[in-house]
């Protein structure tokens, strides 16, 4: 059994226009895994036919062993799968504190039998849920806002919350799209170090990313996709170098 | 006095079936337009329960209460499979066809209406104990929702309105959420048939149709969505209304259309000149204070 994600002939057409070609795909754990590839390459449709947004049809999905092709997607949130949108997905009407406390795995306070004859149980995990997320925004450099509406952070901030939001889950693995698009400064840093640190502990991270800089950085390797295909898999350089691959990101 | 005990039992009833068709349409973001249905609902199963079947009266209330939980599941679980929005039109089809079942049973009393109810309280403890028995029902009920509401599970319900994609992949599994949203909401609306209907003693399935929709709708529209003082509001001035027109001594024949123009002026007054309702709700989630003092102290 291989720790990590491990996706085996993933395949989706949506009509005429193939969105994942057969892809073999696997992010060990404790590893970072950069998707390059140009807009429409697949790289996001492949996170939501992981996440499970979009059924597959073919093809198979196992997380440390674990087959996930046919759950749905709040299952395989509980079996450690977590992602980042491209864009955010933050929930407007919650504080940030609010925001990542959606994010924790397990919350007994949000099933109304339990509310009901459990309410012991519920103050306790509550409890130690907020401690948590007040741990993780500590770690993210987020802990002055925790108190503040979604609408009143800057925009590099939100990225960062989308990511604080998916640790809550204490992820096995985690899909981040576009992390760094319009972030820099502070926050750019803080989402690098947080990633790298997590990927220490032994979860296994997929990137999609079109800043180079940002993936070269962090990722212990590339894999470039095309039209649905993973067409390369190597160190980040190479892939880079590759004249072949430049045309096919460009176009010509 | 007889006339004041029965507007203060209505009022307090129209607050549970404001209050809990809120929950539904407000907090769940739940299109449905059934909720007299299950107010009927509750009210016939007592009914027939206390008179057919010697079921005690105050079993017969929460059966009734019971009955409307296991419909509004029934009816909720297909079309929220489908899409949100197929609930509006599985739940117009519910009612109708109900209502025409109720008309047509043998056992039902039929469009006349079911006369013979037993009544409750009222002579062993007086008129005025089922006043306080339905005004304690109305606090429970308003109570009960807004602790759900300011808890954890208001949170999630929160974060379900905002954006179900991101919630479902947190983990969170909205479907059961919405069902269980609804089922509460119907099945508190299934208690206050029964206490209605253990007092007035007589139903007739006119009473639950779809102008009885619109009613429970501008009273939340008006007293303000997602608010716990709106419903409240709402349903009381909306049924002191009418009965402040009764004194105007109009003829019966201009009465009826008179109310149903108000009602619907009134939801389109406030549409436009007031979508947040005379009590607007704050558009953030806001926890109960243990919650946010614990955050603070953290």
């Amino acid at each position: 059994m291989l720790a990590g994600l491990e996706v085996t002939n993933l395949s989706k057409r949506f009509g005429g226009i193939v969105v994942a070609d057969a892809i073999d795909l696997t992010v060990p754990s404790g590893r970072i895994v950069g998707l390059i590839g140009p807009n429409g390459a697949g790289k996001t449709s492949f996170f939501n036919l992981v996440s499970g947004v979009v059924p597959p049809d073919a093809g198979r999905i196992v997380l440390d062993g674990k087959n996930m092709t046919d759950l749905k997607m709040p299952q395989r949130a509980r079996l450690g799968l977590a992602r980042t949108w491209q864009n955010l997905r933050l929930f407007p009407s919650l504080s940030v504190l609010d925001n990542l406390l959606i994010g924790a795995r397990d919350y007994p306070g949000e099933r109304l039998a339990t509310l009901v004859f459990q309410p012991g149980r519920i103050r306790r995990t509550g409890k130690a849920e907020r401690l948590k997320a007040l741990e993780v925004l500590e770690r993210t450099g987020l802990a002055g806002i925790a108190d503040t509406e979604i609408a009143n952070v800057p925009f590099g901030q939100q990225k960062l919350i989308g990511v604080a939001r998916a640790l809550m889950n204490d992820p096995r693995c985690l899909l981040l799209d576009e992390p760094m698009a319009g972030v820099e400064g502070h926050a750019y840093r803080a989402i690098q170090k947080v990633v790298r640190g997590l990927a220490e502990s032994g979860v296994a991270v997929c990137v999609v990313e079109h800043n180079v800089a940002f993936i070269r950085d962090l990722c212990d390797e590339g894999v470039f996709m095309f039209a649905g295909k993973v067409l390369a898999r190597g160190d980040v350089e190479s892939l880079v170098a590759d004249p072949r691959l430049t045309e096919l990101y460009f176009g010509t | 006095m007889e006339y004041i005990y029965a507007i203060a039992i209505l009022m307090a009833l129209y607050v549970i079936l404001a209050t809990s068709f809120n929950f539904i349409i407000g907090y769940g973001g739940l299109i449905s337009i059934a909720h007299p249905v299950f107010y009927a609902l509750g009210a016939y199963s007592s009914a027939l329960l206390a008179r057919d079947m010697g079921v005690p009266v105050f079993l017969a209330i929460p059966a009734g209460g019971l009955i409307a939980l296991i419909a509004s599941v029934a009816v909720a679980l297909p079309s929220l499979r489908i899409s949100g929005d197929y609930l509006l039109i599985a739940s117009i089809g519910f009612q109708l066809g109900i209502l025409e079942l109720i008309k047509n049973l043998p056992w039902t009393g039929g469009s006349g209406g079911l006369t013979n109810i037993p009544s409750f309280l009222t002579q062993t403890a007086g008129r005025e104990a089922y006043v306080a028995f339905a005004v304690a029902a109305a606090i429970g009920s308003v109570l009960l929702l807004r602790w759900i509401a300011q808890g954890p599970y208001g949170r999630a319900m929160s974060a379900m309105r905002d954006d179900e994609l991101a919630f479902a992949a947190l983990g969170r599994n909205a479907m059961t959420m919405k069902i269980a949203i609804f089922a509460l909401g119907s099945s508190l609306a299934g208690l206050a048939g029964g206490i209605y209907v253990h007092y007035f003693r007589f139903i007739a399935p006119g009473q639950f149709d779809i102008l009885q929709s619109s009613a429970l709708l501008t009273m939340v529209v008006v007293g303000g969505l997602r608010s716990t003082w709106g419903p409240i509001v709402g349903a009381i001035a909306l049924e002191a209304l009418p009965q402040a027109i009764t004194f105007v001594n109009l003829p019966p024949s201009v009465l009826g259309p008179l109310q149903g123009i108000l009602f619907t002026s009134l939801v389109l007054i406030f549409m436009f000149v007031r979508p947040q309702g005379l009590i607007a709700a704050s558009e953030r989630w806001h926890g109960r204070n243990e919650e946010v003092r614990d955050a603070r102290r953290a």
